[in-house]
């Protein structure tokens, strides 16, 4: 494996050339604009993820420029995203924010994908208490550092968790075998952890429970283990390509189960036409669903009018990471109007005392940072659709048991 | 009974990481070039099969048959062109130039394809086969026989055929092959070609079982690496061995220290064997 390092190296020199190319003509900023760093991963195996976020966010941008800018004070200001890429290597997402906050100045940060990176990241953004916005980290692990320039969209993972398993508990109350099997990741080991507590307070028995490494190309031996306890409920965690091949193997082996959940992945339209009938029936919850209905006084004015701009704009229907990332936009520009200048503390404590109404739905923060205010929807996949199961105001369908 | 079919499932992932690494392994054997671009190529392969299949309704087994002599192609005329300029420079500068081609074919591929993942799904899905209790996933028995066809193939063709023998000769000695009229730059293209082709053709296989992704050619190519050096550089024999090594240790090692730890121990495997058995399991003698 010695000649992996040389790549390595190279990969610096070309990271380094191409840093110095971009740093030139990348300083001429508009006057009165209001520029917010976001290191995502647009490269590498996580690029899917910062596709959706730079789908949301740049809807956002457009509708709020559009608008005249956000308001300042007496004056509206235009709005501008300063992407940078951290190539899906969260340590470099920390050197990208450093950047960001140093070199380009901006005024405002979102965080970079998912709760690992997010919480390596904010220890950087709070050295220098730049307000920021997690689009998509749950982990109360993010959250619990006592920063105070740390907001989060996305509510605590057992808000996932709790209520599935109320449902499956209370319609099929013969599901007492339970296998989880975690991507040893932090957010889809924490959320695994939080089922395995959900299962066990409602006299569930947990007979598997293993993690799977980052880059696993094969689980027919952890699911082959889990095929022998012959589980009622089967809950796997990871990101969309863990799971498109998770649900092939099962299929290949032959695993049948009354429910099978899997976190995250299904609320996106790759997984179900990557698996097409072997999706059928798995169940996921995710923090937003284009179903739910709010009305706001944000830009986007209602959910039913964000999934028509969204759908106009990229021809499909948005989903949770598209639209969190959007609202982390939102969220932001009403804590600037709110607090009526750029100065970062009067920001901080506008978003702090933050207590609206989204087309994401309520967001008001709790102590830590973290939104405490939304009710994430449960979903299955049935005919090829996601169909909200939960909330019961929202719902569209009933649980139906029995995965192949 | 659990065991038998954890042996199952090691022996059939075995036969698709055969197939990763032959190519790349006579490669690296033959020229000394350590082909970087083998991963994308595999990656390359498997959206021909999933367009073919997606827009004409070709099944991933025949675009096998149309990936073989258009990779075939694609490698002969670069390693002509390109790297024979590079072949006597030092094994870095050639690592350069394939990662340099790397670089280009997959931010190529980002943009013609996108980075979302897509996955072959065939309609009907081709099934499993149950033996006495143990689940076989047809799609993979057949990735692994052709795996086995595959490489038996370039076994045939290095040690029997006119030109396989002149590729073992120039693996031998490349000095000696050139005084007996071997015509030696024409010899590293047909080997590149041959490495092309393994790439390309073992796509298609592998759609059919992993999503695939602009992004997923390192993650094959570091299978690759683990493959030749468990099973010796260059030797087809020892690509198949490895391959299958690496499947039922990885599978065995997710049973034993659980599923985190197959990769960890299959690179220890790798150290071990690097300190105490440089040469592979099968050695330097057995070239071809």
């Amino acid at each position: 494996m010695t000649s992996i390092l040389p790549r390595r190296a190279l990969a610096a020199i070309a990271m380094l050339a191409c840093g110095a190319v971009a740093a030139l003509p990348g300083t001429s900023m508009a006057q009165g604009t209001i520029r917010i760093g976001a290191p995502l991963p647009i490269t590498g195996p996580l690029s899917p993820e910062a596709k959706k976020l730079q789908n949301g966010m740049n809807l956002w941008v457009e509708t709020a420029n559009k608008a005249g800018g956000i308001k300042v004070g007496a004056k509206k200001m235009k709005v501008e995203i300063v992407y940078v890429d951290y190539q899906s290597n969260t340590p470099r997402a920390v050197q990208a924010t450093e950047k960001l906050i140093t070199q380009d100045k901006v005024d405002f940060l979102f965080s970079p994908f998912g709760s690992g990176a997010a919480k390596a990241a904010s220890s950087v953004s709070e050295k220098y208490e730049m307000p920021t916005i997690a689009a998509t980290a749950s982990s109360e692990q993010v959250y619990d550092q006592g920063y105070k320039y740390l907001f989060g969209v996305y509510t605590p993972n057992q808000t996932l968790t709790e209520p599935l398993a109320d449902l499956v508990k209370k319609q099929a109350g013969g599901v007492q075998r339970v296998a989880i099997l975690a991507r040893n990741d932090l957010f889809p080991l924490a959320i695994a952890q939080e089922m395995e507590k959900s299962a066990k307070k409602r006299g569930m028995n947990v007979l598997y429970f293993e993690k799977y490494a980052i880059g696993t190309l094969d689980h027919a031996s952890a699911l082959s283990q889990i095929k022998a306890v012959a589980p009622h409920w089967i809950f796997a965690t990871g990101y969309i390509n863990d799971l498109i091949l998770i649900k092939k193997q099962m299929s290949d082996l032959g695993i049948e189960a009354p429910v099978v959940t899997m976190v995250a992945g299904p609320a996106y339209k790759e997984f179900v036409s990557a698996l097409g009938k072997s999706a059928e029936n798995v169940t996921s919850a995710a923090w937003w669903h284009p179903a739910v209905r709010y009305t706001s006084k944000d830009v986007f004015g209602s959910t039913e009018n964000f999934n028509k701009m969204f759908h106009a704009k990229y021809g499909t229907e948005p989903d949770y990471g598209e639209a969190s990332s959007a609202v982390s936009g939102v969220v932001l520009q009403l804590a600037i109007e709110a607090a009526g200048t750029l100065d970062k503390k009067a920001v901080r404590d506008a978003l702090a005392k933050m207590n609206t109404m989204t087309f994401f739905g309520p967001i008001k923060f709790g102590p830590t940072g973290q939104v405490v205010s939304l009710d994430p929807p449960v979903f299955q996949v049935q005919k090829g659709r996601q169909v909200v199961i939960l909330p019961a105001g929202i719902k569209q369908g009933d649980l139906q048991l029995g995965v192949k | 009974m659990l065991s038998l079919q954890i042996l199952a499932n090691g022996l059939v992932l075995g036969g698709l990481y055969a197939c990763i690494a032959a190519g790349f392994s006579l490669v690296w054997g033959v020229l000394n070039v350590i082909n970087i671009l083998h991963g994308s190529f595999i990656v390359l392969g498997g959206y021909l099969a999933y367009y073919a299949y997606a827009q004409f309704g070709i099944h991933p087994f025949v675009s096998i048959l149309i990936a073989a002599p258009l990779f075939f192609a694609l490698g002969y005329i670069l390693q002509r062109s390109l790297i024979n300029r590079m072949i006597a420079a030092p094994v870095l500068l050639t690592l350069s130039l394939t990662f340099g081609l790397d670089l280009m074919l997959s931010n190529g591929m980002l943009v013609a394809f996108t980075a979302d993942f897509k996955k072959l799904t065939l309609d009907p899905p081709l099934g499993v086969l149950n033996l006495g209790g143990i689940a076989l996933p047809v799609d993979r028995l057949f990735a692994m026989v052709l795996a086995l066809a595959l490489t038996g193939l370039l076994y045939l063709l290095l040690s029997r055929s006119r030109i396989g023998r002149a590729i073992v000769a120039v693996r031998m000695d490349r000095e000696a092959a050139a005084l007996m009229g071997v015509n030696v730059k024409r010899i590293y293209a047909v080997t590149f070609g041959l490495g092309a082709l393994m790439a390309g053709a073992s796509g298609p296989l592998l759609a059919m079982i992993f999503p695939i992704s602009p992004l997923s050619g390192p993650v094959y190519l570091g299978k690759a690496f683990v493959i030749c050096v468990l099973g010796g550089l260059g030797s087809v024999p020892g690509a198949m061995i490895g391959g299958l090594a690496l499947g039922v240790v990885e599978s065995f090692g997710a049973l034993w220290f659980g599923p985190e730890h197959a990769i960890t121990l299959s690179f220890t495997l790798l150290i071990l064997m690097l300190l105490f058995r440089p040469t592979g399991l099968l050695g330097r003698t057995g070239y071809a």
